[in-house]
């Protein structure tokens, strides 16, 4: 096993070094100058010169990739060419915002999703099983920003339920300290405040949990069905097994393997998704500040986030390989 | 009769009791939201160019001089208790106010003066491109630049010399980028001109030594990306305009849609900006108010550049004023929160008069075309696809509208867009363009910001790039009154200037708009100004 997961790991350089050129490139194919960005109408001539040989554009890209590549590894992912904020702080301090949003839309995806998905098999070819795939395949239709604005409008702006802006409550002026406000507020002993906090991760958590919402929906009914009629679920129910043991032993602990996969697979998703929702709530994440850095055109940003994504990402998949060892003995790695 | 005398009495006197309670003394503490359309990009007033960051930092850091209260161009004295100007107009005495503390409990004095314009003089060529408005007021850097010295005569005067006189000096200092910052802040933010590197300039990137002043709010903190708060300073000394509120926090908030929600649900106390197709929304909602700043500081127009035929032709370039349906575009795009323009500056500027522009009036469009004797009517015309902007709040509408009026009377046009920041102000700078939608927001309300530096003055000695306008006489008549000894030499040649710009209709301003603010109804005490110089301190909550 830990053999494999280094393995694993080492396989992952090349991809990121891979990743790296493509994106260095595709950055610099995109059309507009960062000059233009940074200085708008108030740039001239001078001041862009001045401005690309201070941020080392003005070298042969070549170069600008060899220093980049070079800094990156050692740990220097560059700076804002925008405000001159270096990245590795600024992504601390926004990655928490964007951890808790992810887990809130997981924890709504799967809560909702899995007892949709078990139902919709058990009342399979009903009307039920048919209201639920409807419903799956209106969340993986509709776009994360209008589900954002349609549940604002209806939850914030007319019933007033529940916040629409933010992860807390400006007004309460709180100092964070780890940036997991969850963590931060119990520790600051400000119960009322780790409330709001919840109550400000509601809607966007909904929002973007539509996504792998629906699909894992999908997947938990296709696999249920798929498991209720092998061989040992009879065996089990024939030994006179209470439904639920069956249900929860022999069905369920089968027809997980894929689910997991799933999600392994959505938090990629779940990254992009981020991008809209933390945008439509105002959400001071990952995904927001990405969006700016891209219209500001701001490369060093943008090339950096991109690959800790991608990091990430293969970091979850591993994370989904070895869950699956733990959820099913059968399978081995070597 | 008598019935009649005291009903007047009684309300007279009704109406005595009414004035009394509608100007109570405002509700002190809460905290107030501001939304802004993005984020502040540094924290030092000197190295800013940009209305965010120069929003947030008018509560902090204060000037020498300043705008009067919703005024554009009324200036009046700020940290100077009075300021006068040499015969010869190069230089300027201020004398200080006394008894001023900085944040950090340093004096004001002089010697922070000094300091800080000092700085402006030899500010490192690495920090240069970040302080777009010190070199573009200035002129330059060092032996380069405008400003030959600050020197201090006593404790509490300050005498400010330049090498040429400058007409709108004053103005210009008015500017947040010439607020007065604590020097012993500035030095722990390395913000001295020691330091190149703008990255470790903490002053400038909300680390120590960031935005200390002596404006009635402190700087507490800035996250990066998403919020900035200030908290009331209660020892502000003009003791009559200490803050109402305990803090503000301004949030960026980029969509529109969210400003607008966030004002309905009450989590935004105030949206400094609102678009035009929200007007209605807000003004339908008994909870909110819109707020009217009043005048205009914008100027949008069709701009045209003269190296391409027909626009060479003036005649031209006068049926296409004459072609537009100007209050149409008002009432259908600005939802009537723009005037039409009759000049190419704003109504507020110093000097701007009524030009006496071309209104809508079809028939002379054609003759004055027939006239030109040009056949070709063709022109490409450009608008940008992924913006709005103060004055331009629908592009692509307003292309298409002033489109169809100009083939009403005749031209055949070749639409084509680009994105903002992938070509289009890259293009049109270069003369890429032979007519496009463009404008300008002031800076300071002095006509060569508008005339010369938004629009017609040379560069470097030859006609800009952008308009391909030749035109020496009116670049000569600018430069001229720039550096004007007297006021009414200065008004003379301003005025020459338009009359000169108005014979050859260079491009066709089109409207200033007015973008209009937009607050929950217990927002009190709120004076807008459409250069956005809105202390926030007379500012309180009518709420329990």
């Amino acid at each position: 096993m830990g053999r494999y997961v280094v393995r694993r790991l080492l396989a992952a350089i090349p991809v990121l070094i891979g990743l790296s050129v493509l994106l260095f490139a595709y950055i610099r194919i995109l059309p507009g100058d960062p000059c233009v960005a940074i200085l708008g109408q108030k740039r001239t001539p001078e001041l862009c010169a001045a401005l690309r040989e201070n941020l080392g554009l003005d070298l042969p890209l070549w170069e600008q990739y060899i220093r980049y590549l070079l800094n990156t590894l050692s740990g220097d992912l560059g700076a804002s060419v925008v405000n001159s904020q270096p990245f590795m702080a600024e992504f601390l301090t926004r990655f928490p915002g964007t951890v808790e949003l992810t887990i809130g839309a997981l924890i709504f995806a799967l809560g909702v999703g899995i007892p949709l998905g078990r139902l919709a098999a058990r009342k399979v070819g009903g009307r039920i099983d048919g209201l639920i795939t409807g419903v799956s395949l209106f969340g993986v239709s509709i776009p994360v920003f209008v589900l954002g604005l349609v549940l604002v409008a209806i939850f914030g702006v007319i019933l007033e339920w529940l916040p629409t802006q933010g992860r807390i409550d400006a007004r309460a002026r709180f100092e964070a300290t780890s940036g997991l406000l969850l963590i931060d507020t119990l520790f600051a002993g400000r119960l009322d405040l780790f409330v709001d906090v919840v109550r400000h991760l509601i809607l966007p958590s909904i929002a973007l949990g539509s996504i792998p919402l629906a699909i894992i929906t999908r997947i938990t009914r296709a696999s249920v069905i798929e498991v209720v009629n092998e061989d040992y679920v009879r065996t089990a129910r024939s030994k006179g097994l209470k439904e639920k043991t069956v249900d929860n032993r022999h069905i369920m602990r089968n027809a997980w393997l894929p689910v997991t996969t799933v999600v392994g697979l959505q938090a990629g998703a779940l990254l992009g998704g981020a991008v809209l929702t933390e945008t439509v709530f105002v959400w001071n994440g990952v995904g927001r500040w990405v969006v700016d850095a891209i219209q500001n055109r701001d490369y060093p940003i943008v090339q950096s986030t991109i690959l800790i994504f991608a990091l990430i990402f293969l970091i979850v998949n591993l994370l989904v390989d070895i869950g699956y060892a733990l959820l099913n003995p059968k399978i081995r790695y070597q | 009769m008598k019935n009649l005398r005291i009903g007047a009495i009684l309300g007279a006197l009704l109406m005595v009791a009414a004035a009394c309670s509608s100007a109570p003394a405002g509700k002190a503490g809460g905290t107030l939201i501001v939304a802004l359309p993005g984020d502040i990009v540094r924290t030092d007033a000197a190295l800013m160019d940009d209305s965010n960051t120069s929003y947030v930092i008018q509560q902090v850091v204060e000037t020498l001089v300043g705008l009067e209260p919703g005024s554009t161009s009324k200036v009046v004295p700020v940290l100077a208790e009075s300021y006068e100007m040499s015969a010869d107009g190069l230089t300027y005495t201020f004398k200080l106010r006394s008894g001023i503390k900085f944040h950090d409990g340093t004096d004001f004095n002089a010697d922070a003066v000094v300091f800080n314009y000092e700085r402006y003089i030899g500010l490192p060529t690495e920090l240069r491109d970040y302080a777009y408005y010190i070199g573009d007021i200035f002129g330059g850097y060092g032996a380069d630049s405008n400003l030959e010295s600050a020197t201090k005569i006593d404790d509490l005067t300050v005498a400010i010399k330049l090498r040429k006189a400058s007409s709108t000096f004053l103005l210009t200092q008015t500017l947040q980028v010439f607020a007065i910052q604590s020097p012993t802040a500035l030095v722990l933010g390395k913000a001295d001109n020691t330091e190149t590197d703008i990255s470790k300039v903490t002053a400038a990137t909300g680390g120590a030594g960031a935005m200390v002043g002596t404006g009635p709010f402190k700087f507490v903190k800035w996250i990066v990306g998403d919020s900035v708060e200030v908290e009331k300073n209660a020892d502000y000394w003009n003791k009559d305009k200490v803050a109402y509120v305990d803090a503000i926090v301004f949030k960026a908030v980029a969509e529109e849609a969210q400003r607008v929600n966030g004002l309905a649900t009450g989590e935004i106390d105030l949206a400094q900006t609102i678009a035009p197709a929200t007007i209605a929304t807000i003004a339908a909602n008994p909870d909110l108010q819109l707020i009217d700043r009043g005048s205009s500081f914008n100027t949008f127009q069709i701009s045209m550049n003269h190296t391409y035929a027909p626009i060479s032709n003036p005649k031209i370039r006068e049926a296409i004023a004459y072609a537009i349906d100007y209050d149409f575009l008002i009432k259908t795009f600005y939802a009537g929160a723009a005037v039409r323009a009759t000049n190419w500056m704003p109504a507020g500027v110093a000097y701007a008069k009524d030009l006496n522009l071309p209104g809508y009036d079809v028939a002379k469009a054609k003759a004055l075309i027939a006239e030109s004797g040009e056949t070709d009517l063709t022109i490409d015309f450009w608008y940008p696809n992924d913006v709005t902007r103060p004055y331009m709040p629908d592009p692509k509408g307003l292309f298409e509208a002033i489109s169809a009026n100009l083939e009403a009377v005749g031209f055949t046009i070749n639409a084509n867009s680009d994105g903002w920041r992938e070509g289009y102000l890259d293009d049109e700078g270069q003369g890429k363009y032979e007519m496009w939608l463009l404008g300008w927001t002031g800076d300071w309300a002095g006509p060569d910001n508008f005339l010369k530096t938004a629009f017609f003055g040379y560069k470097n000695g030859a006609p800009s790039k952008e308009f391909g306008y030749k035109n020496d006489a009116l670049d000569k008549a600018m430069n001229d009154a720039l550096a004007a000894g007297s006021e009414s030499e200065a008004k003379a040649l301003w005025e020459t200037a338009q009359d000169l710009i108005r014979a050859d209709m260079p491009t066709v301003p089109v409207a200033n708009s007015k973008p209009q603010a937009a607050a929950t109804i217990d927002l009190k005490g709120f004076i807008g100004s459409a250069a956005l110089n809105e202390p926030l301190n007379l500012v309180w909550l009518d709420r329990p």
